[in-house]
């Protein structure tokens, strides 16, 4: 990593995390890579720090020192301290990112780095060993990867001639013609669908439903496909979505479907990007209903999961 | 036989009575509010009475014989008991409650003990009888021996005592006897080796004839006094048949009365006769003639052609096996052993560390897996007890059942079977000089410590060794800044120093000083040791003993499996010198004189600093820049402890067993360059990354590990905590194939945890309710409720391995 800020090279992708020992993104023991960059705006989304297309801050208060270098560096006097401890104004601040780079704490981390597809492609392999084991490989997730389709692409490919398994995880959001040009070095897709109402689709994800549904067909003719839909308690759990959802899993012919319960954990991670968290009022959904949007979506004959 | 049901099963596990040792000292401090043992433990001075007897009755003899007449004076008369519930017998001591000291070793310390923390583990009548026995024994003992050994050596006596770098510890005895031969042979059957030998030297009359044949006739005396006391079993036995109303319980003493019979002396014709075979000279063996860490039997190697013979023939039911395999469990559960409250630092929730070793390959290089490999598994799945531990040797041919099985146990959290790797100490064993065969048959009798069925490996693990104290004194150029001492080597001043080589080398320089030290400590010792405590039952059981008519102290195995100092917080090393070579050297940011002159007030006022080093890479995240220096700490620590031998020309080595000192020792290290805090515990294992700084998921502490080269080093011991659910259901799976890789990276060890943080904290604020939670400690399991407050926290800060 280096203190570039923005600046961004050709070759470069955004990347914000990469997660080795992922276990519920494909079969065996993977590797994730999270890029950077969404084209939706989920209001469930547990990584919102996945969103924006550029390098920003994270403040962990908990792990603040004292010691006042974020203070002193920050050129617009965004940071102060106080008896209640380091505040930031977050109306004030650039994301030049001087504040991370100095802190010896992290208590302010830079999320979002420039690399190479050879940096990710070290530490995917690092772990090729248990993807022998394991029939696991790496997968792509973020944000929306799309959205560096072409560093993606060059990513897949090179894990492939490696015999490295690659998935994608996507919201589908993206131009065919990128799509099509990705798929060809990825042996899975894990595709996610919320609704089926695109109405209710631009609501909670800030966009309408037609292209995603339109690629999802086409791509779950050209790719082993999973779709994935979040349940989102008194969102997109009506028996309406949940029975439509099912039928078109079942025309486009997937292989299998999971139902990842909508959870908290996220929620902490607004104001630690001096965000507000819209779902307050949400609780995670009771077993009965997973139950139900299961037994929903198996009766029209397809595998169904509930994941996490 | 009727099958025991759950509840029966249980009340037997409880019947028994737990002598774990507590943890009372830390460095050294005393830990307060804690007894040494549970209570209701009461110290039995029943053999030390009889020792005692019998060397007054044989004052001038020969210390050979002298230590043959003691074990026949103990076996002859101490009392026997047989439970109602026992199909399988022995003990120890003469009531199941009791621990008993080997008084021939020290006097002081229990002495001291009984006088006072321990004062109720002894009532009055049996502290004035102690008073006396010691009086006999002043001057006498190994440590008195050992002590006018150190005279006019005044340098000994100074390392000889803990000061913090380095624990000497006196009993650490191991070694495996050949049980294959007692059940082939029988001890009849050895005692006419030891005939045919002497009628042999008759004739040749070697130049130690006197030796030998006192030897010889030792042997004879010992174990015929062991069948002997097995035969007053089987009188016992017959005894309380006759009084007996319960027909099924009647038949169940006469079988016993003629088991005991029949075996030690005679070749083992059944299950029951083999694994009685096994008590009664593990018993006599590790327990009574000499108290000695571990076990190792290979159990179902050994065992199951006696069960695959039982089952053809219609004798035996796959239920009734299970019920003597609980039983030959249950009765190496309740032996225990008294420790010096100084040692409970290194021991804490220790017993006596043993362990039963189940797969692997023969000598050919043969998967031995057969069903005592099963059996023994799903034994401890109807019960589990803290000792013996099962190692579950892994080879490339281990059958994925085995693995699934082995799975299911860990699951319980009992802590076992732990992960041995052949692929990393077979040929590690093959170095150190072990032939082809023995390296094959390798075994491990307590923790990770390596041995081999049968042959003279006495394996002492002498030392504990604070490594990290040994990179402070060479930030310190050897000067105790409290004294001004030169204590450590006069290593060069550090302000000095240009490069991490520099830093590495001093420390390198401490460790061979304190390690001459502790080494010639130790070899004084053993010569105390084989001049006055000869053992002439353990040398029958011991290959080649009888065939040069010598006893096992006076000579060792060809390979250099013998001298071992167990290393403590090599990792803090290896991330202390990253986060030097870092911020000293590469990056400059903070000059040498500044960082010790912090690090001595702990950091006081400077977090800043102390986070820059927490900020340096650290070990188990799969980095190189520290698992690199990780590597050559390991390899150039252990270089050195090779150097020294002791007098059979038997080398030292580094043990990665670690036990309970990792947070024992720790106290009396002040705050190191990694960013640790003066008596903070710390890695938790010889391999184990720092808690809570292998931040990259368990794939990359693998990763990390399989770095070091065990071939170059030594034996390892790695912990991960894992939460239940990983190992269940979809994700047993991931789990195996998780296993499976860290075989085919070739780490020598790996075991688990397997218990959520909440249940932790939960039994630490209501230890009430969680009597029955055991975690792993080290090479050992303990009760939770056991273990100090801060040996808790030393467990609950492993870092918690799970989904991502």
């Amino acid at each position: 990593m280096s203190a570039r800020g923005f600046e961004r090279l050709n070759d470069e992708g955004l990347v914000f995390n990469i997660q080795k020992f992922s276990i519920h993104d494909g079969p065996g023991i993977r590797t994730t890579v999270f890029m950077k960059g969404c084209s939706l705006q989920c209001k469930w989304c547990s990584n919102p720090e996945s969103i924006k297309p550029y390098p920003e801050i994270m403040a962990f208060d908990i792990r603040c020192i004292g010691c006042g270098k974020c203070m002193q560096t920050c050129p617009v006097g965004a940071i102060s301290f106080s008896e209640k401890g380091r505040e930031i104004d977050w109306a004030k601040c650039t994301l030049c990112l001087e504040c991370a780079w100095v802190c010896p704490a992290k208590a302010i981390e830079c999320i979002g780095t420039y690399v190479t597809v050879d940096d990710v492609l070290k530490k995917v392999e690092e772990d090729s060993i248990f993807y022998q084991n394991s029939g696991g490989g790496m997968t792509v997730s973020g944000g929306e990867a799309l959205l560096q389709w072409e560093f993606i692409r060059e990513l897949f490919k090179r894990c492939r001639d490696r015999g490295i398994h690659t998935a994608l995880d996507t919201t589908g959001n993206a131009p065919w013609r990128k799509i099509e040009k990705v798929l060809e070095h990825v042996d899975l897709v894990l595709y996610d669908c919320k609704h089926m109402d695109t109405r209710k689709h631009r609501e909670g994800t800030g966009v309408g439903n037609e292209l995603i549904l339109k690629n999802a067909e086409k791509v779950a003719l050209r790719v082993r496909t999973w779709l994935r839909i979040p349940l989102i308690p008194d969102y997109n759990d009506s028996e309406w979505n949940i029975r439509e959802l099912a039928e078109f899993a079942s025309r486009i012919n997937v292989e299998k479907v999971s139902i990842l319960p909508y959870n908290e954990l996220g929620g902490s991670k607004y104001p630690k990007l001096g965000q507000a968290y819209r779902m307050e009022e949400t609780a995670a959904p009771d077993v009965e209903s997973l139950q139900k949007a299961k037994e929903t979506i198996e009766s029209r004959g397809l595998k169904a999961e509930i994941g996490r | 036989m009727k099958t025991p049901t759950a509840t029966e099963v249980k009340d037997l596990n409880e019947r028994i009575h737990l002598k774990s040792v507590r943890n009372v000292r830390r460095g050294q401090e005393v830990e307060e509010g804690i007894d040494i043992y549970r209570p209701g433990v009461k110290v039995c001075l029943e053999r030390t009475r009889l020792l005692t007897e019998s060397y007054k009755m044989t004052e001038g003899q020969s210390p050979m014989m002298r230590q043959a007449r003691a074990l026949e004076r103990i076996l002859l008369n101490m009392s026997l008991y047989i439970r109602d519930w026992e199909q399988i017998v022995g003990n120890y001591a003469s009531n199941p409650d009791a621990v008993f000291w080997p008084i021939e070793q020290n006097w002081k310390s229990v002495h001291r003990l009984l006088h006072g923390e321990g004062k109720s583990l002894l009532d009055d009548e049996g502290r004035a009888e102690l008073d006396e026995i010691v009086e006999y024994w002043d001057g006498k003992t190994v440590s008195d021996r050992r002590k006018k050994a150190f005279a006019g050596c005044p340098d000994l006596e100074k390392y000889w005592k803990y000061e913090g770098t380095m624990l000497w510890s006196q009993w650490s005895d191991q070694g495996v006897p050949n049980y294959e031969k007692v059940i082939s042979i029988g001890l009849n059957g050895i005692i006419r080796e030891a005939e045919g030998k002497l009628q042999e030297i008759r004739r040749t009359i070697p130049s130690d004839y006197n030796c030998q044949k006192e030897f010889l006739e030792a042997v004879t005396i010992s174990l015929k006094a062991t069948i002997e006391w097995a035969r007053r079993y089987a009188e016992k036995a017959r005894e309380l048949a006759k009084s007996d109303k319960d027909q099924e319980r009647k038949k169940q003493l006469e079988e016993i009365a003629e088991i005991c019979e029949w075996v030690p002396a005679n070749p083992v014709r059944t299950l029951h006769e083999a694994l009685q075979s096994f008590i009664f000279t593990h018993i006599v063996r590790d327990q009574i003639e000499f108290i000695t860490l571990g076990c190792g039997i290979r159990f179902d190697m050994v065992m199951n052609p006696f069960y695959k013979k039982d089952l053809k023939e219609g004798r035996i039911t796959r239920e009734k096996a299970l019920e003597l395999v609980k039983q030959t469990r249950l009765h190496l559960e309740e032996l225990g052993q008294m420790y010096s409250p100084t040692l409970t630092q290194v021991y804490g929730g220790v017993q006596v560390l043993q362990s039963l070793v189940i797969g692997g390959v023969d000598s050919e290089g043969r998967d031995i897996t057969n069903e005592m490999s099963y059996l023994i598994l799903d034994s401890v799945l109807e019960m589990k007890t803290l000792q013996p531990s099962i190692a579950l040797r892994v080879h490339d041919g281990t059958p994925k059942d085995l693995f699934v099985k082995a799975i299911d146990v860990i699951r319980t959290g009992v802590g076992y079977p732990s992960l041995q790797n052949d692929k990393a100490l077979i040929p590690l064993l093959l170095k150190w000089g072990c032939p082809l065969e023995d390296a094959r048959n390798y075994t491990i009798s307590g923790c990770v410590y390596l041995d081999i069925q049968g042959k003279n490996i006495l394996r002492r693990n002498s030392t504990y060794f604070s490594l990290p104290r040994c990179l402070w004194w060479a930030l310190r150029q050897g000067i105790d800044p409290k004294t001004g001492e030169q204590y450590g080597a006069p290593t060069p001043d550090p302000t000095t120093f240009t490069s991490i080589e520099d830093v590495m080398d001093a420390y390198l320089e401490q460790v061979r000083f304190f390690m001459e030290k502790q080494v010639q400590v130790e070899n004084v010792t053993r010569s105390v040791y084989a001049e006055y405590y000869p053992r002439p039952f353990a040398s029958a059981l011991t290959d080649g003993c009888i065939e040069r008519g010598q006893d096992l102290r006076s000579w060792a195995y060809s390979g250099r499996v013998e001298s071992f100092a167990i290393a403590v917080g090599p990792t803090n090393v290896a991330d202390s010198l990253a986060a030097v070579k870092k911020f000293v050297f590469d990056e400059k940011k903070s000059p040498m004189a500044e960082l010790i002159k912090i690090i001595d007030r702990n950091w006081e006022g400077r977090e800043d600093l102390r986070q820059m080093m927490l900020s340096a890479p650290k070990f188990g995240n799969d980095d190189d820049y520290v698992d690199m220096i990780a590597n050559e700490v390991h390899c150039r620590t252990e270089q050195v402890i090779e150097k020294f031998s002791d007098f059979c020309g038997s080398g030292f080595h580094l043990d990665g067993s670690a036990v309970s000192a990792t947070y024992g020792l720790s106290l009396d290290t002040p705050a190191t360059p990694d960013g640790r805090k003066d008596g903070e515990a710390f890695a938790d294992g010889s391999l184990s990354p720092m808690p809570a700084a292998d931040v990259s998921g368990p794939t990359a502490v693998l990763k990390s590990c399989s770095k070091v080269d065990t071939l170059q080093s030594y034996n390892y011991l790695l912990n991960q905590k894992f939460l239940p659910g990983f190992l269940e259901g979809e994700n047993k799976e991931i789990f195996y194939n998780y296993l499976k890789s860290w075989a085919d990276l070739g780490i020598s060890h790996i075991q688990f945890n397997v218990v959520d943080k909440e249940t932790l904290l939960d039994a630490q604020n209501h230890p009430e309710k969680h009597g029955g939670l055991v975690v792993r400690v080290a090479g050992y399991s303990a009760y939770f409720v056991d273990l100090s407050r801060g040996l808790q926290d030393h467990i609950i800060a492993r870092t918690e391995q799970g989904f991502a």
